[in-house]
């Protein structure tokens, strides 16, 4: 197989996501009082309603409906004041009633999008913005600086209810193939579902990758879902096709489906595109079909073929009456929108004179985002100077916390020995120079360890850095005294000794030397 | 008097003078019931322990000097059509696909009238599904029309009717999709109520058409059914198509017609397959009223003729939906010994269901198909918005209509042997249930010809049930309060 980017050379790669999203935070079902609630004793969270008995009728959770409000007002869809309940006919055991109830051709948020700022490598994934300069626009794209911003619509949100668990007994990996029988768990039915459907305007796989962790930020900022990818809240298909560079005709597609990460997203639509354009380039033909990615074979296989499109039979649903949202209650949940990612990384850019790049990192988690303003917000308080230290705390955060949050999957900021004050401190002994930036990161290491402040631990250490102009001084000319060989060989052109006498003073202060001062005065004297 | 022959408030005076206990009045009616449902067939399931903890229950209120206080129908032996659930009994539906199925919860209707102080006594005979208007289609025999046992009782609701024609009880209750209350309560010569949908909550009634299905009650006398409708009308947070409902059904059953203005509807009286003795009735009807006091109007209900058509898209359609549930895996009638699912499904739903039943699944999936929808379903949806604007433009001339309820009396088992042809047995009924306004059926007498009992149908305003009601219990005092079946009287 070829290359992604020898493919896309010669293939426009269109992609499509949909995106499955349990309302997780919420207290009850869709349809129901039953309580949500993720890994408890199989089938001990139903009734009636969700496990479909005769004669059990729906009744909607309003606090869904205002979460899949929030969702559409925080991707720009437009609120469908007037929409309806339909019943998708199909007939699975995991679906008491066999029928899930959904939305029909108006869904309660239509027409949305996201953008997304696309930099570094990601960026070179993109046909054609090799030879772009900033500011140009093509496609749904505009050049910027480091990359590009995508415009990506949003056909539609609608809300669903999910199915059961099926578990399948006897086969190889709990596949249904070769199992002897299968149970049900209807603990998750019901549970409330929001999917949101992209328009196909996905170019990348590192694209479809940023959309879904742009798309994870907004609902986990929105507080409507714990979007645990690996839980299977937040779940994602991706529907690929190839067409030839300059085509305007859509190939046929191919929907990826048992995508449990990021990753996986990213690395099953690079596989399909690869596979694609292999079998194209031999001119096979494409089928319409569902995909599964393997991660561990690192490729995809075929679930199943569509050869018709499925009947699913939709009509309104009649025990539910045509939902009407009032001017009212969309303002009053418009007024509930908390401060989304990118808005954040604007005001940090604004207020505290943040580079995008860096603003755009501190919010990608809303836990680094908080962190960050409670830094600013110690500073200020203490008298420092907020803006200054912007630029230091926003470092450390992007690097060092985010490498240690990295390396401890488990561990969480908030509630760990680093906090705001800690951290404030620890960058204004850098920035003072009382330690170096190397020694910082020992800092930083030893703060999380021991639960203590960073400046106990230079002190304990012995770490302060010497920056006194005059006894550095002092050391500078004993060293140049101590070595009047050295000096005129210097002199004579080996300007590369400077690392010889740096390291002399550096070892008779025993480290704590500030390094840019000694090399400052080691130069003015050397000239 | 047999107790299942009193009116309910002869019942309760009964009770509150101590005169007789609700212990005797559940034990007589039970024995009552055995020895009168043999030649009937009305009850699937006689609920004897249920109905006797009830009894000794009230007892106990009697005992305290608080059984005043319980309820509409306290005191008051009830029947339940068995597409109703009541917890820790069967709900059949009258199908194989449910025969063995046991509740675990109470319908909203049914749990009303036990709050009402009902005593439960038993499970009734339906056509299967609520599909039929004869209960020929129960899986389980049909029921026997107490008038006379060579002709059917009417359908769906027949052992509902029959029930109470037979003087077992003197309060059911029904489900009305297209006339299955009101065309078996004039089969039955008694008095039978489908409210504006929306008045009782279809909680925990097996869906037929659940645009369409409504509960109500089925009595011998309008105040009665009156009583009943207090006890299960209101809203239910359960249903979110039940609306809230505050008013006494029995409130102006004294007030006459006096002033009411009644429409005729001239298109029905002419309608081909109305028989002479039913037309004559309707026209003798109306001129009862009249004298009585009542304004007479002649209606144009332009559309109402598309009825039948509309009905038989729209209720297959939600039918093949709300049976699709009934699929074996779960509970329900499980065909034995398939290996894979798809003929577990098949042989199980084959076998389960019956002809009716798999007539109206396999119509209502056709006709959502793709390429079919939009040529019936939708059709079918604008004519029901027609029909609903004819009924609102009616009742902007009059507050109560009158109509045939069927277009003959109660024919006899295996007459009508075509599916179509058996439809039209609904053909004066079916337009309410597509507008949703509230009808009954009021027996006014017997027919000149067969001599069987004929229902006058009454109907109202969406949200006025009170105005049909106001019209019956004049024409109760013009005609009588509806007999039990001669051969069922006591003393006779």
């Amino acid at each position: 197989m070829q290359t992604l980017e020898e493919v896309l050379r010669r293939y426009e790669a269109v992609i499509g996501l949909e995106v499955h999203t349990e309302l997780t935070t919420l207290e009850t079902k869709m349809f129901c009082g039953c309580k949500l609630e993720f890994g408890a004793e199989p089938n001990t969270h139903t009734c009636p309603v969700c496990l479909g008995l005769p004669g059990a009728l729906p009744v909607p959770n309003k606090a869904a409906i205002e979460s899949i409000v929030l969702a559409g007002l925080a991707t720009n869809c437009d609120i469908e004041k007037h929409s309806m309940f339909y019943r998708k006919n199909y007939m699975y055991p995991d679906m008491a009633k066999n029928f899930q109830t959904t939305q029909g051709p108006v869904a309660f948020c239509m027409r949305g999008h996201l953008d997304l700022e696309v930099g570094g490598a990601a960026a070179k994934e993109r046909y054609g913005i090799q030879d772009a300069a900033a500011g140009d626009a093509f496609e749904n794209v505009t050049v910027t600086d480091d990359g590009y911003r995508a415009h990506i619509g949003i056909t539609r949100i609608h809300m669903e209810e999910d199915a059961g668990k099926m578990v399948h007994i006897g086969g190889e990996e709990g596949r249904i193939a070769g199992a002897t029988h299968s149970l049900v768990d209807y603990n998750r039915a019901g549970t409330p579902l929001i999917e949101l459907v992209t328009e196909p305007d996905l170019r990348t796989p590192e694209e479809a990758r940023l959309f879904m962790q742009k798309l994870r930020q907004i609902y986990l900022t929105l507080g409507i879902s714990d979007c645990s990818m690996e839980e299977g809240s937040l779940r994602c298909d991706g529907n690929v096709s190839l067409r030839r560079r300059g085509s305007t005709e859509l190939g046929t597609k191919t929907e990826l489906k048992n995508i449990n990460s990021f990753k996986s997203l990213h690395d099953g639509l690079l596989y399909e595109i690869r596979r694609q354009a292999q079998v194209l380039d031999e001119g096979g033909t494409i089928y319409q079909e569902t995909r599964h990615w393997d991660p561990s074979a690192k490729r995809t296989i075929v679930m199943r073929v569509k050869e018709t499109a499925d009947d699913y039979r939709l009509f309104p649903e009649p025990d539910l009456a045509p939902y009407d949202l009032t001017d009212e209650f969309i303002q009053r949940v418009r007024a509930k929108l908390p401060e989304l990612p990118d808005q954040k990384a604007e005001r940090f850019q604004k207020e505290f004179g943040l580079s995008a790049y860096d603003a755009q990192h501190l919010v990608e988690h809303r836990a680094t985002a908080a962190f960050f303003e409670a830094c600013m917000a110690f500073a200020s308080e203490e008298g420092a100077d907020a803006a200054k230290l912007a630029k230091p705390v926003a470092n450390l955060i992007i690097n060092d916390v985010t490498a240690w949050l990295n390396a401890n999957p488990d561990a969480a900021l908030d509630g760990s020995a680093l906090t705001p004050a800690r951290a404030v401190e620890l960058v204004g002994l850098v920035d003072a120079g009382t330690i170096s930036s190397k020694q910082g990161k020992e800092v930083f290491a030893a703060v999380l360890e021991e639960d203590a402040d960073p400046r106990a631990i230079v002190e304990a250490r012995g770490m302060e850095q010497v920056s006194d102009a005059g006894a550095i001084e002092a050391v500078v000319d004993a060293v140049l005294a101590e070595n009047p060989d050295k000096v005129e060989q210097y002199k004579g052109g080996k300007t590369g000794l400077i690392g010889f006498f740096v390291g002399q003073c550096m070892k008779q202060m025993a480290g704590k030397g500030n390094p840019q001062l000694i090399n400052q005065l080691l130069e003015e004297k050397l000239s | 008097m047999p107790f299942g022959q009193m009116s309910v408030r002869q019942l309760q005076e009964g009770l509150a003078a101590k005169e007789f206990s609700c212990h005797e009045v559940a034990r007589s009616v039970l024995d009552a019931i055995e020895r009168a449902d043999e030649g009937v067939h009305a009850f699937l399931e006689v609920t004897a322990d249920a109905a006797l903890a009830a009894a000794d229950a009230l007892d106990e209120r009697v005992a305290q000097g608080t059984f005043v206080q319980v309820g509409a129908l306290a005191g008051v032996p009830v029947g339940y059509k068995d597409n109703m659930n009541l917890a820790g009994t069967h709900t059949t539906c009258s199908s194989n696909m449910l025969e063995s199925y046991i509740s675990p919860y109470t319908a909203t209707c049914v749990a009303k009238t036990l709050s009402a102080g009902a005593m439960p006594v038993g499970k009734l005979n339906m056509d299967e599904f609520a599909f039929g208007s004869s209960t020929e289609t129960s899986a389980f025999g049909p029921t026997f029309n107490p008038w006379d046992v060579t002709r059917v009782p009417g359908g769906s609701s027949g052992g509902s009717a029959a029930a109470v024609a037979a003087g077992m009880l003197p309060v059911t209750l029904g489900s009305d999709t297209g006339g299955s209350i009101r065309q078996p309560a004039s089969f039955c010569g008694v008095v039978g109520v489908k409210p504006t949908y929306g008045v009782v909550s279809r909680y925990g009634i097996v869906a037929f058409g659940s645009s369409l299905d409504q509960v109500g009650p089925f009595a011998r006398t309008v105040e009665d059914a009156a009583l009943a409708m207090n006890a299960i009308a209101g809203h239910d947070p359960l249903d979110c198509t039940s609306q809230p409902c505050t008013v006494d059904f029995t409130a102006n059953l004294d007030e006459g017609v006096s002033g009411m203005r009644i429409g005729v509807i001239p298109a029905f009286l002419e309608a081909e397959g109305l028989s002479a003795e039913v037309k004559a009735k309707m026209e003798e009807v109306a001129q009862k009223l009249e004298a009585a006091g009542a304004e007479l109007h002649e209606i144009e209900l332009p559309n109402a003729k598309a009825a039948i058509s509309a009905y038989y898209v729209l209720g297959p359609c939600e039918a093949f939906s709300n049976l699709a549930r009934f699929d074996s895996v779960r509970y329900g009638y499980s065909d034995p010994g398939h290996q894979d699912l798809g003929s577990q499904y098949e042989a199980s739903r084959a076998k389960g269901f019956g002809p009716e039943a798999r007539r109206r699944i396999m119509l209502g999936s056709y006709l959502l198909s793709a390429g079919v929808y939009d040529q019936y379903y939708y059709p079918a949806q604008q004519v029901r918005t027609l029909i609903t604007e004819d009924y609102t433009k009616a009742f902007q001339e009059v507050d109560c209509l009158l109509a045939p309820t069927a277009p003959r009396t109660a024919f006899k088992f295996g007459e009508i042997a075509e599916p179509t042809e058996m439809y039209l047995s609904d053909m004066f009924t079916i337009s309410i249930n597509i507008a949703g306004n509230g009808g009954m059926s009021m027996p006014v007498g017997l027919g000149a010809d067969t001599g069987l009992p004929v229902g006058a149908q009454l109907i109202s305003p969406a949200f006025a049930d009170q105005n049909m009601l106001r019209v019956a219990a004049e024409l109760e005092r013009i005609y009588g309060a509806a007999p039990v079946a001669p051969d069922f009287r006591a003393g006779e």
